[in-house]
């Protein structure tokens, strides 16, 4: 373990979250209107002297370097502001269903890069081969399909006219289930946008998987592992996929990010009661706290995932220093 | 019987190559406790000759005719389990560059111990064992820790130490080292050579050696084979064919290796044209965060260079030449320190006194292959610089066509593109390009380096010629003190980044002052035989 | 020129891309002048399959014109897609440019801002931008050119960085040409492969984020795209296939022809790689 590496990484991961905190603090002041007179209008009152009132109790009348202060301060203990709609902390909403995004990405994460892995390893033994056109095909098409649509496919061929799998929700309502039947309940429920999800990502790993071991065979040391007269296996994992891991470990934490998207529009299609659907929320009725929150939440958690693949990636591969 | 009897072989390449078959025809014998080496150019198939013997060739590349007889079995012939089998325990093989030949992921003890578990069954402590003894055998010091390095943290002269041990380690009968030092520095590889030629005595072994450099056959070789366009054009005792070469391009190949002997006439006396004193160059690595780790690449460094002259400047990788190349033609901001082109200060001036200068030093690259923009026509190419003074372009055109006879090339060049045009060539188009402008002084970095000995020699001789038609003052970097000797004046021995040594190249050759020169002298191979 | 156009149209995926989203675009700009009524009108019954009398695609939700529908929505798609590229290839080439040749402080605070840009979940900040914005076909190149800018100056950045090293930059120093000549006359030319393979890309990219905003309803109301045609045709889904299963195969036929095209492009652009 490198402790000056890690240590900078952490202090790279604290960063961003600051910055992400002071874009957020830019972006609310974008907001069409200011938070004053959307929630006057939407309590019904809007006379000038509410309105007053209203700014003073939010420091909207203060000069700009005390909104931000106030603002990071309230973002440091949590309060990420309220809801307009639901009326209760962005926070303790986001938190409500937090664990089932978490869920459903770990899964598609864990379809993908397994997936993906050994798509491209096979692909990468035989380049040229009609097993590799067969995945480089596949990869192409996912990759140019879009992601609701292809989960609203998958809700037509495995729920409608062939009705294997639940369509949407979490669990099936009403039926109650409790301890191990609820598992497999919800694990069923999972199968469809998991997968679905995962599939994209799938593809670009199969690509970059593929593309690594073929670079990684053509270097000399792969040479060396042969002339040596160690079996053929042996050089392909111990030599071969053992360095092309290493670009796949950073590549993960990246995927990671472009994972949150689409597990808005997954959860969408599938109703997956997750922090996605809570975003398609908040944009139709314009509950911006709410919309932002979701933000700033995703962006520190993605930030903290990709310090652990960092730290990951310092162990793979020796040859990591500072910088 | 020899131990190894190549017997026709032919190597084919893949389709829409420059030729179709790169080995073509080869027959060669390698004997029981002798070194024989194959010599020849790059493109001569001598690489791919050895490869073939393992059965380890490149995808698409295959061996379509002949044999090879290892102990009187065909190896072309074996099946590849009973090929693996062979490797590293009968034969082993040793690759050019270290760095890329070793894992950059598993310690380098495991990396030995693997190769001695691939053929024996015993635990890894017991294989650790015997690889440290092998590490210590080849001369590495601190096995105990060496054992759990990884190849970046090593030098590359422990890197293929490492390597040899490796592969010696199951007592093969045939070692094949495919040119195993030339990415090595110039000391390093002296020693590397000698540790080869040793154990090749202790052991009794067979070796057969790749080289482009026939000072490493004269100093290895019992028996040696001459390759090009892949077929052996000659082959025999190394003794006999160095004494008297029956073919033309073996007799080339032996004029085209500099000698080590100076044969310039000294130059007519002038005044200093460029001083440079107390030149100092220190690079910091890290970024915006973190505490910065500082290299001195030049410390106070002073020379004189005078018209019609050549002074060379040699030392290994990281002695600095380079930089002091760049600090004097200002493609890098020195930190401390003056140079002087007739009096005035290149190296603290600002742009607008600099661009003026600039006409007046210029710089013939190191590679051929990325020194000239591959999206311009040689014609853009050599006016650029004139036009970006000021020049006409019509005139510098008609003075680009000139310049191209100069340097030996015809008119017909300015339309083309540089990728049309071999390594020589484009190193003469770079010569061309730095003469347009009319300098007083010329720097050479590394010119020769990437070229072949016989495009070599005829580099060598055009920027000789040049130096002394146009009266130039000449600085010459390079690592090869052999190419030193044959072109320059004055000699300026670097080693990390201080100037260890200088004067006449005669002076320096015949009565080295310093240790580390003497280790330089003492490195050229093929030495002992001049 | 004409060896490039060889080697590329020699590939049957790059000619077939190239086909394909040739003939989209003919589509697209022919569209408002083979059906003058315009994608929102309606035309009669609701839901009636394609092959219905004078519906070749069938008609939606509200009794519009399938097929009609379709074409709009691939104006809608090429406009956003290919202006959002430009703004981002732009913005990238200019930042990465300065940033590779210069180095240091800007250097360093690109790369900051790039990684930045690769870890957070940019599909949120995109949301959150257009919606702040107001949903407009504006707001969506806007926001689209803003989030991709960054992977476009890393790439630009990279090569400029590694150029700059190359000796023949280096000549181009001594021999005294100025600044801007060596970026724009040097370095630049030779920099271009990997960003017109890349922008094809993008511009596939960007056409799957449009739909996916329309989808989400944060596309321009006032225009019919091909993501809006699905994300109002979902409760029609189950008995109306059509609805959503057309819409989506333009975006995907689309997306696929500029990805083969990139590939292709790689390809003819980088002769020397072998598959």
């Amino acid at each position: 373990m490198k402790p000056r590496y890690i240590a900078l990484r952490l202090v790279k991961t604290a960063l961003t979250v600051i910055a992400v905190v002071v874009l957020s603090f830019f972006l609310i002041r974008m907001a069409p209107g200011d938070a004053a007179t959307v929630m006057a209008g939407q309590s019904g009152y809007a006379d000038e002297a509410f309105m007053k009132s209203l700014r003073a109790e939010y420091g909207l009348d203060q000069p700009l370097p005390v909104q931000f202060w106030k603002y990071v301060q309230a973002v440091a203990h949590g309060d990420l502001g309220t809801s307009y709609v639901r009326r209760q902390p962005v926070l303790s909403v986001i938190l409500e269903r937090l664990p089932n995004t978490l869920l459903l990405d770990a899964f598609a994460l864990v379809v993908a890069i397994a997936g993906g892995v050994w798509l491209g390893s096979l692909a990468a033994r035989r380049p040229g081969s009609a097993g590799d056109n067969v995945v480089s095909v596949l990869s192409m098409v996912f990759y140019a399909v879009p992601q609701f649509w292809l989960g609203m496919m998958m809700v037509l061929l495995f729920a409608v006219w062939m009705p294997v799998l639940p369509p949407f929700g979490i669990e099936t309502m009403g039926a109650d289930y409790v301890g191990l039947a609820r598992l497999g309940d919800v694990a069923e429920h999972m199968l469809l946008p998991g997968v679905t999800l995962g599939l994209y990502y799938m593809a670009s790993y199969a690509r970059l998987t593929r593309a690594a071991m073929i670079e990684v065979s053509d270097q000399d040391f792969v040479k060396t592992a042969r002339a040596k007269g160690i079996s053929e296996r042996q050089v392909s994992r111990h030599h071969i996929l053992r360095n092309a891991l290493i670009p796949l470990v950073t590549y993960a934490g990246l995927q990671a990010s472009l994972l949150v998207g689409g597990s808005v529009l997954i959860e969408n299609v599938f109703s997956w009661p997750g922090v996605g659907t809570l975003a398609y929320d908040a944009v139709q009725a314009r509950d911006n706290p709410l919309l932002l929150g979701i933000f700033i939440v995703t962006a520190i958690l993605v930030s903290l995932f990709n310090l652990v693949t960092d730290i990951a990636y310092s162990i793979v591969d020796p040859r990591v220093e500072l910088g | 019987m020899p131990l190894v009897q190549i017997k026709n072989l032919s190597v084919a390449l893949p389709p829409g190559s420059d030729r179709a078959l790169a080995v073509e025809d080869v027959n060669l014998d390698i004997g029981r406790n002798q070194i024989v080496c194959i010599v020849g150019e790059s493109g001569s198939g001598k690489s791919l000759t050895a490869h073939a013997v393992m059965r380890l060739l490149p995808r698409g590349v295959a061996a379509t005719g002949g044999s090879i007889l290892f102990e009187g079995a065909d190896l072309l012939k074996e099946t590849p389990e009973a090929m693996r089998r062979r490797r590293g325990r009968d034969i082993a093989m040793i690759f050019q560059d270290p760095m890329a030949a070793l894992n950059p992921v598993v310690a380098v003890g495991r990396q030995v111990a693997e190769q001695i578990r691939a053929h024996r069954a015993i635990s890894e402590s017991q294989a650790l064992k015997q690889a440290a003894d092998m590490l210590g055998q080849m001369g590495l010091k601190d096995v105990g820790s060496l054992l759990k390095a990884y190849p970046h943290q090593l030098s590359g002269g422990q890197r293929q130490r490492v390597m040899i041990a490796m592969a010696l380690s199951l007592s093969p009968k045939l070692l094949i080292a495919d040119e195993p030092t030339t990415a090595l520095d110039v000391t390093t590889q002296a020693q590397i050579l000698k540790l080869i030629k040793r154990i090749q005595t202790e052991r009794e072994m067979s070796v057969l050696l790749i080289t482009h450099d026939f000072g490493v056959v004269t100093d290895m070789a019992d028996h040696v084979a001459v390759m090009r366009h892949g077929k052996v054009v000659e082959s025999g005792a190394t003794k006999a064919v160095l004494g008297s070469p029956s073919h033309s391009y073996t007799r080339a190949l032996i004029a085209a290796v500099p000698k080590g002997e100076s044969h310039l006439e000294p130059p007519p006396p002038s005044a200093p044209l460029v001083k440079v004193e107390g030149l100092t160059k220190r690079f910091r690595r890290g970024g915006l965060f973190f505490r910065t780790s500082t290299v001195t690449a030049l410390d106070d460094i002073a020379l004189t260079l005078r018209r019609g002259e050549t002074l060379g400047i040699v030392g290994e990788s990281g002695s600095g030449k380079s930089t002091l190349a760049r600090c004097v033609i200002r493609l890098l901001d020195p930190d401390a320190g003056q140079v002087l082109l007739d009096g005035q200060d290149i190296a603290q001036a600002k742009e607008k006194t600099l661009r003026p200068l600039r006409r007046r030093i210029q710089m013939v690259f190191q590679d051929p292959f990325s020194s000239l923009n591959p999206r311009q026509t040689i014609g853009d190419i050599l006016t650029a610089g004139p036009r970006a003074h000021g020049e006409d372009a019509r005139e510098a055109r008609a003075r680009a066509a000139d310049m191209l006879a100069l340097v030996g090339l015809s008119g017909e060049t300015m339309k083309r593109f540089p990728h049309e045009f071999s390594g020589g060539q484009r190193q003469r188009i770079g010569l061309a390009r730095a003469l347009m402008l009319k300098p007083d002084v010329l720097i050479a970095d590394e010119p020769v380096s990437a070229l072949d000995v016989t495009v070599q020699a005829q580099v060598l001789k055009l920027l000789d010629d040049v130096r002394r038609q146009m009266n130039l003052a000449m600085l010459f970097i390079t690592h090869d003190m052999r190419v030193a000797a044959e072109i320059c004046h004055r000699v300026m021995v670097m080693r990390h980044g201080r100037v260890v040594e200088s004067g006449p190249t005669r002076e320096i050759f015949a009565n080295p002052a310093s240790d580390y020169t003497k280790a330089l002298l003492a490195a050229i191979p093929g030495r002992q035989a001049l | 020129m004409t060896a490039f156009a060889r080697r590329f149209f020699s590939r049957p995926t790059a000619l077939f891309g190239f086909a394909a989203f040739a003939a989209i675009v003919v589509i697209a700009l022919a569209a408002p002048l083979v059906f003058a009524a315009g994608p929102f009108t309606i035309v009669g019954m609701p839901l009636l399959p394609p092959g219905s009398p004078g519906l070749p695609a069938g008609s939606d939700v509200l009794g519009r014109n399938m097929m009609v529908g379709l074409a709009f929505g691939a104006r809608i798609s090429l406009l956003v897609g290919v202006t959002s590229t430009l703004g981002a290839i732009g913005l990238g080439v200019l930042f990465g440019a300065v940033a590779g040749y210069y180095g240091g402080v800007v250097d360093d605070l690109l790369m900051r801002v790039t990684e930045f840009f690769q870890i957070i979940p940019t599909f949120v900040l995109l949301m959150v931008l257009v919606a702040f914005l107001e949903p407009s076909l504006a707001s969506a190149v806007i926001g689209i050119a803003l989030i991709s800018w960054p992977q476009v100056a890393r790439v630009v950045r990279g090569e400029f960085l590694s150029l700059r090293e190359r000796e023949f930059v280096q000549a181009a120093r001594v021999s005294g040409l100025s600044d801007r000549s060596i970026i724009f006359g040097q370095i630049l030319p030779n920099a271009l492969t990997p960003i017109v393979v890349i922008s094809s890309m993008m511009v596939g990219n960007a056409i799957l984020t449009e739909s996916a905003l329309s989808f989400l309803g944060l596309g321009d109301p006032n225009l019919l795209s091909w993501g809006n045609m699905i994300g109002g045709s979902r409760s029609a889904m189950w008995v109306a296939w059509w609805t959503t299963v057309l819409p989506g195969l333009c975006i995907m036929v689309t997306v696929l022809a500029l990805n083969l095209i990139g590939d292709g492009l790689n390809d003819a652009l980088n002769p020397r790689r072998r598959r």
